[in-house]
């Protein structure tokens, strides 16, 4: 579905409830994401949100960009706010104060939120098994305090708190991989998604909306200033990101693994990597190194796909 | 101008001209539909949207995607009656694709699980291969990718969705906006080995490639682009910037 192009964008929904007037830096492709997602939605939606680019950008005080009911939480706790709204919507449902209804409850934060700081929180809605959608949009850094390091970082990527200088080269420890962790609660759906890929998404976010019980959603978003790429090639870097396997596009369906996007031969990973500043300083061993991690990775992941498949 | 009326008692303001079902959905109240898209001409084929719509004194049940919104009429999205008439159509619409997603999903919410006018090797429905007439991708065709590759054809039991002469249509860019506006999904769109398919049409299309070898998108819809917006018959080759 993702070939559909041109005729097929316009036949998206024209609504948007992540309005323009955002304060999202030039060629944000996070908020691009995040518009794409609330498109998919629709208007029965409430949204809960970690702190973090999305929240400080779409939110100025006395200014809003949301269209529909928004809630902005601590760092950590988006996952559990979002629970407590599933669960007091299905109490005041089967109490007859609200028409029973489909309402979807989104629950949202940066890569910082996701994997660091409320991993615990996520991991335990996830457990719970509340009928919600966790969306993590993955910028790889705490980009809006200023580019500092998180366990979503990509191997030797230079940050302010892991400069690459000449005895360590940037960030010393591979990305932490929290689509597998949410995919090990064996919740019934969990996808990565890319705003280069708009259909995709689409169609990934509202399979998650229509399933009963949580699904985890993994989005990656290139950030022009944190990452010193050129502001006009973030759906550029999208597709680059899964034409050379480092960000495959893949959905987790009970179990059942389905890779979109199926790359025959991938792309040298040198490609991507020179598009930003943040990896200005590899080598080429260092690019060597991350290209064979990433190509096990993605085998990986097509042994997964195969094993999973249906009838086997 | 602005038109006042209300909707299950809720007064609601609409611009003149907007038809009934987007103003409902505009104030959250949620009315199925399977053959209505805000992109094109409403057409009132698939009748799941029924409404009682009171005006003067006078309730008459109709169509909600088709109905101009008017000064002072009354709007009830839901009550027994409508549900009644609504899962007759539905029940009645899943005889016609019972595998399809959408339908299965509408017809388990109104209690409906299998089609009493389901029948074994009808030649009608098997004429349709799980199509319900809706007319979206005609309209699609017509008004947004103005190719108008597809029309109705045939009359009565007769009538089906097809291209000129039932034979592959010559002027389908292979765009696949009907695929993707099917609410039935039964239009069949793949592509493999660098060549795009459209199933039910019976149109390939070999793709393009791109800068960097990988196919994007049909030489012939890459033509039609450059007919359509004037630009230069060799934009593409030049790595414009449709192949990224």
């Amino acid at each position: 579905m993702e070939k559909l192009n041109v005729f097929a964008s316009r036949l998206l929904p024209k609504e948007d409830f992540v309005c323009a007037g955002h304060r999202a830096c030039q060629g944000c492709a996070e908020v691009l994401a995040m518009r794409l997602v609330h498109k998919a939605l629709g208007r029965n939606t409430i949204a809960a949100s970690a702190t973090g680019c999305m929240e400080i950008i779409s939110s100025p005080y006395p200014e809003t960009a949301w269209a529909i009911p928004w809630i902005h939480v601590a760092f950590e706790n988006s996952a559990s706010v979002a629970s407590g709204i599933e669960s007091a919507l299905k109490a005041l449902m089967r109490k007859g104060r609200l028409p029973k209804r489909k309402i979807n409850v989104i629950a949202y934060g940066g890569d910082g939120a996701t994997a660091d700081i409320g991993l615990q929180w996520i991991s335990g809605a996830m457990e719970r098994g509340h009928n919600m959608i966790y969306v993590c949009y993955d910028n790889e850094a705490y980009m809006n305090t200023g580019i500092q390091r998180s366990s979503s970082t990509p191997l030797h990527a230079s940050t302010t708190t892991s400069p690459a200088g000449k005895v360590v080269p940037g960030q010393q420890t591979w990305k932490k991989n929290v689509v597998e962790i949410m995919a090990a609660h064996s919740i019934p759906y969990v996808a990565t998604i890319n705003p280069s890929y708009p259909f995709d998404l689409v169609r990934k976010v509202q399979k998650a909306a229509a399933i009963e019980g949580p699904a985890y959603l993994h989005a990656y978003s290139c950030c022009p200033t944190g990452w010193g790429s050129r502001p006009e090639i973030g759906i550029q870097l999208g597709r680059l990101a899964v034409e050379t396997g480092i960000f495959p596009l893949y959905e987790v369906e009970n179990g059942q693994y389905r890779v979109q996007e199926k790359q025959e031969t991938l792309r040298p990973l040198k490609d991507y990597l020179k598009t930003q500043r943040r990896f200005r300083h590899f080598s080429e061993a260092m690019i060597a190194q991350s290209e064979q991690r990433v190509k096990k990775e993605y085998e990986l992941l097509l042994k997964k796909e195969q094993m999973t498949k249906e009838g086997v | 101008m602005t038109v006042k009326f209300t909707i299950n008692g809720v007064p609601v303001e609409a611009e003149k001209g907007e038809s009934v079902i987007d103003v409902a959905r505009r104030y959250g109240f949620e009315i199925p539909s399977l053959c209505h898209h805000p992109a094109v001409e409403p057409y009132g084929a698939c009748r799941v949207c029924l409404v009682e719509i009171s005006k003067g004194g006078r309730k008459k049940m109709t169509t909600c995607c088709n109905y101009e919104v008017q000064d002072g009429i009354e709007v009830v999205t839901d009550n027994e009656d409508i549900r009644r008439n609504r899962a007759t159509v539905i029940e009645l619409l899943l005889a016609e694709a019972p595998k399809a997603k959408a339908i299965v999903k509408l017809a388990e919410e109104y209690g409906i699980h299998k089609s009493r006018y389901e029948k074994e090797g009808d030649p009608v429905a098997q004429m349709h291969d799980g199509c319900i007439l809706c007319g979206l991708c005609v309209r699609v065709c017509t008004e947004v990718v103005e190719v108008s590759a597809l029309n109705f054809t045939g009359r009565g039991d007769k009538r089906n969705v097809g291209t000129p002469y039932m034979e592959t249509p010559q002027n389908c860019i292979a765009c696949g906006a009907c695929a993707y506006v099917c609410p039935t999904d039964c239009i069949g769109f793949e592509e493999e080995n660098g060549v795009r398919r459209l199933k039910k049409w019976n149109r390939e299309l070999p793709l393009a490639k791109g800068e960097d070898g990988r196919p994007f998108a049909p030489q012939f819809q890459l033509w039609y682009f450059t007919q359509k917006a004037g630009l230069d018959k060799d934009f593409y080759k030049k790595g414009g910037p449709g192949s990224r």
